[in-house]
């Protein structure tokens, strides 16, 4: 018995089918092989990306009741289709907000035009969490901070792609990009032969070259490591992952130190040995605890001396945060016009700054129309979901907006866009977002799609894995080949 | 590479190697206690004596009665509180190597978790008298299909030297143990002349335990005895779970890494030793001493390297 999709219907803009029920181009070969599956035959294919999942020991770490515990990756099996078209644009706005990006947080570190200019407001910088002083006057390669950028995109209900934030401290998420692939392979070998749909596992040769290209010493081989805080992060699967494919050594921050001339040395079974190139997956705070948190064991002594003296290369430099910053992410279409004189490609979601008095007052007065988020958290802690929270909720959240306006944002709750996915008993739809990576260098890189994150259970529009959502593959697929 | 990725690498290697290793001696063990006659029997808890952990099976199991198979059995296989279980060694294989991941195949450590999974899943049902024979037969299976996807696929390059280290140095001290323990045992049954045809059964349970057996019997060409089983475990240069081989091995290993004497000095010490030893005059007492004394440098060895490679 086949799957009944005449029952399948989302109440806003989907992924894989029109508003009439007919596949869109892109995704109509994958539709057709779908509906050919019998419900038997889609949950052995489930059953079988499960057992893959399981194998390939793909995990990840959730800290819950002082124990940290692996979980499989919770993975939906049905692919989500973007056609090539689509995407080439896409590409090119994320390229142009991240060149943005990166020329806002170097003006902020040397000469602050932005301000003087007064696109950007003092006072919002003055509280910035994610601002380090210590960044004052220093000039990475290129005038590159966020070497390495996650952004998130969402669809709303008329089919427009927003960015909802740009992650450029530690982002996570492409290890599972290039994993859901390899699972689906074995799941779904058969699609691959008949659909035109782009590799993804060109990133980490592609991450290394970026790398490589910040190398403070020219010639040779650079030793580049990615700087991990161990087994007990959640994102510890990927720095194994991305190290290992990049064939570049995985440290903590004991295996490193820091000598008196300032080079960054790692302790090597043959003695000490020069590093290059850091891609560090801590944050700031716990790099040098030197500088920053002194209680930190994660980082290595001297590190910053390091990278200020340009002895060694560090991505995401430290500082480049003060750019991920919720609050500073509502400039980001000014800092297009302002900084590249450009149109800005791919638009914002629609904001509500709480340190602006009108614009608090209208959030104050809107809450259970609005999602409330604090400038600096991730992993969607902290945050107020208006529609969903109880009186006593918002009133708390009102008391916190009030006590510490620069550190909050509102936006209009957005019904994210849908795919089919597979749940108990059948397929229906459920919201999703997609996370690209970005790598900045001379000829910047995207990744082909990026990760499709989806809310597995119904209504939710909360994707974060550490809060039970899953995953799927993401295809762009090329409609103008193999078609017919 | 780094030094807490050697340190890793080597203990994995040795973990793996005693899981294996205890898989084979108690499936041996099952198989010894069929043969013998009722008075000579020792039970199980020789095992409990090779691998040296009286004192921890004492506290999980302090009353007297409590020296049973399935106590035993259980300590060895799957108790998680048990350091000395084929699923805590495993475990621990698992903890070492997952920090150093990236420096292994993907496909091994696919192997591994599968490994986990299955002690995890069919444990329980492994201590089960029916079902301990084909649950340890997988145990083994499994490890030798991670050694073989290891020595298949990885590079002869510095990590795979410090995993060999690590199971050279593991299956030398396993054969050392299992001949201390059952030479002892052995000891006790002589005199008796009608149990004679059994200290050769007992000889061949040793060799069973290290899959000796056969290799033995193409060598030696003779039935099976004490002296002869002794020069092959301690002495043999080709048979690889000889403690004079896995020393040979790890001596070979050791131009492929920085230079540093102690370790030589401890491996050519050991080696020398045993090389020395003359075994009938052992047989005939002081073989245990002498044991102990390969054991000893064993233990200088695992040192050594930990001194010069791991401490940076």
């Amino acid at each position: 018995m086949g799957i009944a999709w005449g029952d399948y219907k989302s109440d806003t803009w989907d992924e894989l089918f029109d508003g009439t029920g007919k596949p869109r181009p892109a995704g109509r070969k994958l539709a057709s092989y779908l509906t050919k599956l019998s419900a038997q035959d889609l949950s052995e294919r489930r059953l079988a990306a499960e057992l893959a999942i399981k194998v390939m020991g793909i995990s990840f770490t959730v800290y819950s009741e002082g124990q940290n515990v692996d979980r499989s990756w919770p993975f939906d099996i049905i692919p989500r289709v973007i056609p090539k078209a689509e995407w080439q644009r896409t590409e090119k706005g994320l390229k142009q907000r991240v060149r943005a990006l990166n020329a806002f947080i170097q003006d902020i570190y040397t000469d602050q035009k932005v301000i003087k200019d007064k696109v950007f407001p003092k006072a919002l910088l003055g509280d910035s969490v994610n601002y380090r002083k210590q960044c004052a006057d220093v000039k990475p390669r290129g005038g590159v901070w966020a070497h390495v950028c996650g952004s998130d995109l969402v669809r709303d209900s008329n089919g427009t792609l927003f960015v909802l934030e740009d992650n450029l401290r530690v982002p996570s998420g492409v290890s599972y990009m290039i994993e859901n692939r390899a699972v689906i392979k074995r799941v779904f070998p058969e699609l691959f032969e008949t659909t035109a749909i782009r590799p993804v596992d060109d990133y980490p040769a592609q991450l290394y070259d970026t790398l490589a290209g910040l190398s403070p010493r020219s010639g040779n081989r650079p030793t580049i490591v990615l700087l991990t805080p161990g087994i007990y992060n959640s994102a510890y699967f990927e720095h194994c992952y991305l190290a290992q494919q990049m064939g570049v050594a995985l440290v903590e921050g004991p295996d490193l130190f820091v000598d008196e001339d300032d080079v960054c040395y790692m302790r090597t079974i043959e003695g000490p040995q020069r590093v290059d190139v850091i891609y560090r997956r801590i944050d700031d705070l716990f790099l040098d605890p030197e500088v920053f948190n002194k209680e930190s064991v994660l980082g290595a002594k001297g590190l910053m001396r390091a990278w200020t003296k340009g002895k060694v290369a560090l991505a995401n430099a430290p500082g480049a945060g003060v750019a991920d910053d919720k609050v500073v992410y509502t400039f980001v279409p000014k800092f297009i016009r302002y900084y590249l004189d450009e149109d800005p490609i791919l638009p914002n979601v629609e904001s509500f700054l709480c340190h602006d008095d009108t614009q608090r007052g209208y959030v104050l007065e809107n809450l259970e129309k609005l999602v409330v988020k604090p400038a600096n958290e991730s992993g969607g802690y902290g945050m107020l979901m208006g529609p969903k929270a109880s009186k006593k909720e918002r009133e708390k959240f009102a008391e916190l907006i009030k006590a510490n306006p620069r550190n909050y944002m509102a936006q209009p709750v957005l019904s994210l866009s849908t795919a089919p996915t597979m749940v108990d008993g059948g397929i229906e739809p459920r919201h999703l977002d997609l996370r690209p990576f970005i790598l900045s260098r001379e000829n910047p890189y995207v990744t082909m799609g990026g990760l499709t994150r989806v809310a597995l259970e119904k209504g939710s529009l909360v994707v974060n894995s550490s809060q039970g959502g899953g995953s799927k593959d993401t295809w762009i697929v090329d409609t103008d080949e193999g078609d017919e | 590479m780094l030094s807490r990725v050697a340190d890793n690498l080597y203990w994995g290697g040795r973990y793996l190697q005693r899981a294996e290793s205890t898989a084979r001696l108690v499936t041996v063990n099952g198989h010894l206690l069929l043969d013998l006659p009722r008075q000579v029997q020792a039970g199980w808890m020789p095992l409990i004596e090779i691998l040296g952990v009286e004192k921890q099976f004492k506290t999980l199991y302090p009353e007297a009665g409590d020296t049973n198979e399935a106590n035993v059995v259980r300590f060895l296989l799957n108790d998680e509180r048990s350091a000395s279980s084929i699923l805590s060694s495993v475990r621990r294989a698992r903890e070492s190597l997952r920090t150093v991941r990236d420096t292994l195949p993907q496909e091994s450590w696919e192997k591994l978790n599968d490994l986990h999974l299955m002690l995890q899943a069919d444990g329980e049902k492994g201590l089960n008298r029916r079902y301990r024979q084909e649950f340890l037969q997988r145990v083994i299976d499994a490890c030798l299909l991670l050694f073989g996807v290891l020595t298949s696929n990885m590079s002869r390059d510095t990590g795979f030297q410090f995993l060999r280290l690590g199971t050279n140095v593991e299956q030398a001290d396993m054969t050392t143990r299992i001949l201390d323990v059952r030479s002892v045992n052995l000891i006790r049954i002589r005199g008796a002349d009608d149990l004679a045809a059994f200290e050769n059964i007992q000889w061949m349970s040793v060799l069973r335990s290290l899959t000796a057996y056969e290799m033995y019997r193409r060598l030696v060409r003779e039935r099976v005895q004490g002296d002869s089983v002794l020069r092959f475990l301690l002495q043999d240069r080709e048979f690889p779970r000889s403690v004079a081989f896995c020393l040979m091995r790890m001596q070979r290993t050791l131009p492929k890494l920085p230079e540093k004497r102690s370790v030589e000095r401890a491996i050519t010490r050991t080696l020398a030793l045993l090389r020395d030893a003359d075994v009938d005059a052992l047989l005939k007492k002081d073989l245990s001493e002498f044991l102990d004394e390969v054991q000893v440098g064993i233990k200088g060895i695992n040192d050594a390297l930990s001194e010069a490679y791991f401490k940076a």
